[in-house]
């Protein structure tokens, strides 16, 4: 069974591999659900005096951007599932597509140099997820940009 | 020589300036081996904090194990800063349970009416206002993830309500002796009340506030008129969800015992001159006993990774100032300032400034506070009117919006922001921080040089 995983958050860049998902969807009739990873980790370099649990206020973000995400799918007649996980993205991702068994995987581009990767480290990244999972990894934003 | 050195770590809750200029004063001679230990250890802490080598605690406690080790000198652990951290911390962690900073946000949403601009000032202000009075980085955790959302809701580049969320609470944070750690470690050092604290640095600092929101209606005008003016139902119904109040009992008590312990801030000297630190932990007990939390979590809930931190930094500074190091390179400034308070003020406060725009601000506090007793131990009407220290809480708390290396809430915006997906690097922050902090420290120069 096909199924097309499309990791996203809020900005510009996401509505650009959204839009690509959604294609896919609807062009294979295949089922969409929208990722969103809830990663804390930007927190671990500063001593800042953490009192409130930040993975809930990122989950809550995530699932508001994943209900943009799934209207605009509704828009296009296409029904699609969301999905919010809290961890690492680098860790989480691999682990949810293997989970639904997602044959397309749809990333938008890393977000500059405050992103989990670096340019080089993301290509690496990317070949590495394709052989973790088998799935085809799509990055829309990047390919455009090219 | 090293085996003459003394271990003294002196539980000093008032801290007098008096000990530690004697203390300064009558320290080592500059260039022995403990100096150049302490200072080597000091700027390899500096490095990996400023640099992000290390966890800024694990730097810190690290450097504290190597002086102990190596120099077999504790430093001075200000304990009013860190039971004034701890009670701010308990309180925060029960207030922030109940979900009301998000509901005041969203309440500032339905009230603007759809004008992003209104929008925008309200949440810069009320963002302000909570770091005044609560932990900078906990408000920017609380509010700019909901802020977020209703700018990319309604189509507004996030940027033009976070960036100015986080300047505020910079700006905020000097408004009060608990509002950002400088002006706590200041505050608590010269041993000031809440209320002698509020009345020097509340005008100054509203000042500020107004002058960013000006700055931030020229700077993004054109987006706010651009934005959206409404939202669809199915997500306003999810904002609205989200910013329910979660529990109106324990918000009741919070606010009642927060009122209470204001009270007490402020009266304090009428008491007998109860130290801050003590009100804070006063208030956080009595909250703990009224709202009975499971004190498991309470505890987790107290971040002590912080409070480890401030204890290591503590005591690293605290032999650069045993061995002389900070008595050293307080003469040199002393020497360029001459006697003029005008310019070891306006030293002061840009050199504060400047170096908190690059580096945390935090451990650059710790440092610099010693050369303040210095200074101003040394020009007589300086020591009266404390005007190097106020200087020393406008240069670090304003300095620190510059870029966001400068201070912590920087740093978890950034994060929270690109969590969301938008990219804010160093210098998209650092075209609003950077005219920000010159326009702040410039007004914060008029202040002191009028004021004292």
């Amino acid at each position: 069974m096909s199924l097309v995983l499309c990791a996203t958050r809020g900005g510009k860049e996401s509505i650009i591999a959204q839009d690509k998902a959604i294609a896919l969807a609807k062009e294979q009739g295949a089922p969409l659900v929208f990722l969103y990873i809830a990663d804390s980790s930007f927190l671990n370099k500063s001593a800042a005096a953490v009192i409130v649990d930040v993975d809930e206020e990122l989950t809550e973000m995530g699932e508001f951007f994943l209900l943009m995400a799934v209207e605009r799918a509704d828009q296009e007649g296409v029904k699609a599932k969301a999905e919010v996980r809290s961890g690492v993205f680098r860790e989480i991702l691999p682990n949810v597509a293997l989970e639904l068994e997602a044959s397309t995987i749809v990333l938008g581009h890393p977000a500059g140099e405050t992103s989990h990767f670096q340019e080089a480290e993301f290509e690496a990244y990317l070949k590495t997820l394709a052989q973790e999972t088998g799935a085809t990894v799509l990055t829309p934003e990047k390919e455009a940009r090219e | 020589m090293l085996g003459n050195s003394v271990i003294f770590l002196p539980l000093n809750i008032s801290h007098p300036i008096e000990a530690t200029i004697a203390q300064v004063t009558s320290s080592n001679e500059v260039g022995s081996t403990a100096t150049l230990i302490s200072v080597g250890i000091f700027l390899l802490v500096f490095a990996a904090i400023s640099l992000q080598l290390l966890h800024e605690t694990a730097a810190a406690l690290l450097g504290a194990v190597a002086v102990f080790l190596v120099t077999y000198i504790g430093g001075k652990l200000n304990w009013n800063v860190i039971f004034l951290i701890m009670g701010m911390m308990i309180f925060m962690a029960i207030l922030a349970e109940t979900n009301v900073f998000k509901w005041l946000a969203f309440q500032l949403y339905r009230a603007s009416k759809g004008n992003a601009w209104l929008l925008a000032a309200a949440l810069i202000t009320l963002t302000g206002i909570t770091s005044a009075f609560l932990n900078d980085v906990t408000a920017i955790l609380l509010i700019v993830p909901l802020s977020i959302q209703i700018a990319v809701a309604i189509d507004l580049n996030p940027f033009a309500i976070v960036i100015p969320e986080v300047l505020a609470s910079n700006i905020g944070g000097a408004a009060t002796l608990i509002g950002d750690p400088p002006s706590t470690i200041v505050g608590s050092h010269i041993g000031l009340s809440f209320g002698e604290y509020l009345v020097h640095m509340a005008p100054i600092a509203i000042i500020c506030m107004i002058a960013l929101i000006i700055f931030n209606r020229l700077q993004y005008g054109k987006e706010y008129e651009g934005a959206k003016t409404k939202i669809s139902p199915v997500l306003l119904n999810k904002l609205a969800t989200e910013s329910d109040i979660v529990n109106h009992a324990t918000l009741y008590k919070a606010l009642v015992i927060g009122a209470l312990t204001f009270v007490l801030f402020f009266t304090a000297d009428l008491l007998g001159g109860i130290p801050p630190s003590v009100v804070a932990l006063t208030g956080a007990s009595l909250l703990i006993l009224w709202v009975r939390p499971d004190m498991h979590h309470m505890l987790r809930e107290v971040d002590w990774t912080t409070l480890i931190f401030f204890i290591g930094l503590f005591v690293v500074v605290g032999g650069l100032e045993a061995t002389g190091a900070i008595g050293w390179l307080a003469s040199q400034i002393q020497i360029l300032a001459g006697e003029s308070v005008t310019l070891a003020t306006m030293m002061t406060t840009w050199i504060s400034g400047t170096v908190s725009a690059i580096v945390a601000n935090i451990p650059f506090t710790v440092a610099a506070l010693p050369i303040a007793d210095v200074l101003s131990a040394n020009l007589p009407s300086a020591a009266t009117s404390r005007v190097i220290y106020w200087a020393l809480i406008l240069g670090a708390d304003l300095g620190g919006n510059a870029t966001y290396l400068g201070s912590a809430p920087n740093i978890v915006a950034v994060g929270l922001l690109t969590q969301a997906g938008f990219r804010l690097s160093f210098a998209r922050f650092a075209r609003d921080g950077v005219p920000v902090t010159i326009l702040t420290l410039v007004l914060a120069s008029i202040w002191l040089l009028l004021r004292y």
